[in-house]
């Protein structure tokens, strides 16, 4: 058992008493001690003044802290919110990216097509255009042909002509002037000549064909 | 009082301690990060049809004879002058050209070489893009490309090497020729001789034994086109 008494303070010194027809005592009062209560101690000074200091350095320190830490926060919000718009920003640029590469790719072949077109299309258009172009030869092979065919009957049907009118003036040789009948049959000679020049015009464009 | 005097300190530069605890502010957020993106370019160069340069200089003759038709290459060389072989249009009464998109061209003269199997054809309209010459001939080993009508078919394109140099065997060319294996067929006479630079290193003119194929070589061309005597009008049939 611990046995608990009631401290009690015992003044320092004496409390005087004093008579009320007692004068009081003489002698200076300067000299009288100053009580040591009152008598702060240099430790305790610089303690309460450290402690004043780091309570102000703690105020200091954390509204600092808080706020820088607002201010991060902050910051940190906006760079979260700018990272998520650029990486929409990217996965829409991919996407686009591949859409644009998609269409490349069929643009590419679609081009491709339509140059191999392009290429038969001119081939099938040169090709119809010698066809023409032999045709028109063709044509004018048959025209030439014909033109000298028909000369060659045309000279002919005079030659002809020319040698019957011949024959009958022969014979009634003695009603004509032997000079003209001459002349007449040169005339006749010539013709059936032009006819002999025609046939053979004609063999050349049978030649040549 | 230097004891104060240190608490006093300590009390000012306490505060001021504390704040240099506290880190700094984040630097300002941009608005954007997204770096500046390039303007788009348009390639230099860039055939506005798709065809490349080779396919765009080739062209397609017809050389209409006495005797009929014939069918031939050729190339431009410039808006309004087109190479081709002398046999292609030698006997021709008139000479159609057409381009690898079908157009046709129409022409005025045609002029043969007198001393190879070359000839000069010009034309009224214009054709679509002129060839480069190269500036040397080709060297035995190099690879090359021959854009032609093979057979008067479609547009083809065939590559091989230079094989050999010689004289020529049917001595249609003063000058020594160039052999390449470079497939041809009748009717790629006049067709380009391509190099590796898409520039024009000859001029077909025979098909040789073993899809050998017989080109004048570019120096003869420049020479020829450099002497203005080089060329004659064409007799045409008779």
């Amino acid at each position: 058992m611990i046995s608990v008494a009631p401290l009690h303070r015992r003044p320092p010194y004496p409390e005087p008493v004093l008579s009320p027809d007692e004068p009081p005592p003489a002698g200076p009062v300067a000299d009288t001690p100053p009580p040591r209560g009152r008598r702060v101690s240099p430790v305790v000074v610089v303690l309460a003044a450290l402690l004043v200091a780091a309570v102000v350095v703690g105020v200091v320190l954390v509204t600092g802290l808080r706020r820088s830490n607002d201010e991060w926060q902050a910051a940190s919000a906006r760079w979260e919110a700018l990272a998520t718009d650029a990486g929409e920003q990217a996965a829409a640029a991919q996407a686009e990216r591949a859409q644009l590469e998609a269409d490349l790719a069929t643009t590419t072949d679609q081009l491709e097509t339509a140059k191999n077109r392009i290429t038969e299309l001119a081939d099938e258009k040169a090709e119809i255009a010698d066809s023409d172009a032999s045709s028109q030869q063709v044509v004018a092979y048959q025209a030439r042909v014909s033109k000298a065919a028909a000369n060659v009957a045309d000279a002919l049907t005079r030659c002809v002509q020319g040698q019957q009118q011949l024959i009958a003036y022969l014979d009634d040789a003695s009603s004509y002037d032997p000079d003209d009948l001459a002349r007449y049959r040169d005339d006749v000679s010539t013709v059936c000549g032009s006819a002999t020049d025609a046939n053979d015009a004609l063999q050349r464009a049978l030649e040549t064909g | 009082m230097r004891l104060r005097a240190g608490v006093a300190a300590l009390a000012l530069v306490g505060p001021l301690a504390a704040c240099g605890i506290v880190p700094d502010d984040p630097a300002a957020v941009p608005t954007s990060v997204v770096p500046p993106v390039p303007a788009a370019t348009t390639a230099a160069g860039l055939s506005p049809d798709g065809f490349d340069a080779e396919h765009r200089i080739a062209l397609r003759l017809r050389s209409v004879t006495c005797d009929g038709i014939a069918t031939g290459s050729g190339f431009a060389i410039d808006e309004h002058t087109l190479v081709t072989a002398r046999h292609v249009v030698d006997d021709a009464t008139s000479v159609q050209v057409s381009t690898y998109d079908g157009h046709d061209v129409l022409t005025t003269t045609a002029t043969i070489a007198r001393d190879a199997d070359l000839a000069v054809v010009t034309t009224v309209d214009a054709l679509p893009v002129g060839a480069t010459l190269a500036g040397s001939d080709p060297a035995v080993g190099d690879p090359v490309t021959v854009v032609g009508y093979p057979l008067g078919k479609a547009l083809d394109v065939t590559t091989g090497h230079v094989t050999a140099g010689r004289d020529d065997p049917l001595r249609e060319n003063a000058a020594p020729v160039l052999v390449t294996d470079a497939p041809v067929e009748a009717g790629s006479s006049g067709s380009p001789v391509l190099d590796d630079d898409g520039h024009v290193a000859g001029v077909v003119y025979a098909k040789g034994q073993d899809d050998t194929t017989y080109f004048v070589p570019v120096s003869t061309l420049r020479s020829m086109l450099d002497d203005e005597d080089a060329f004659v009008p064409t007799p045409g049939c008779s």
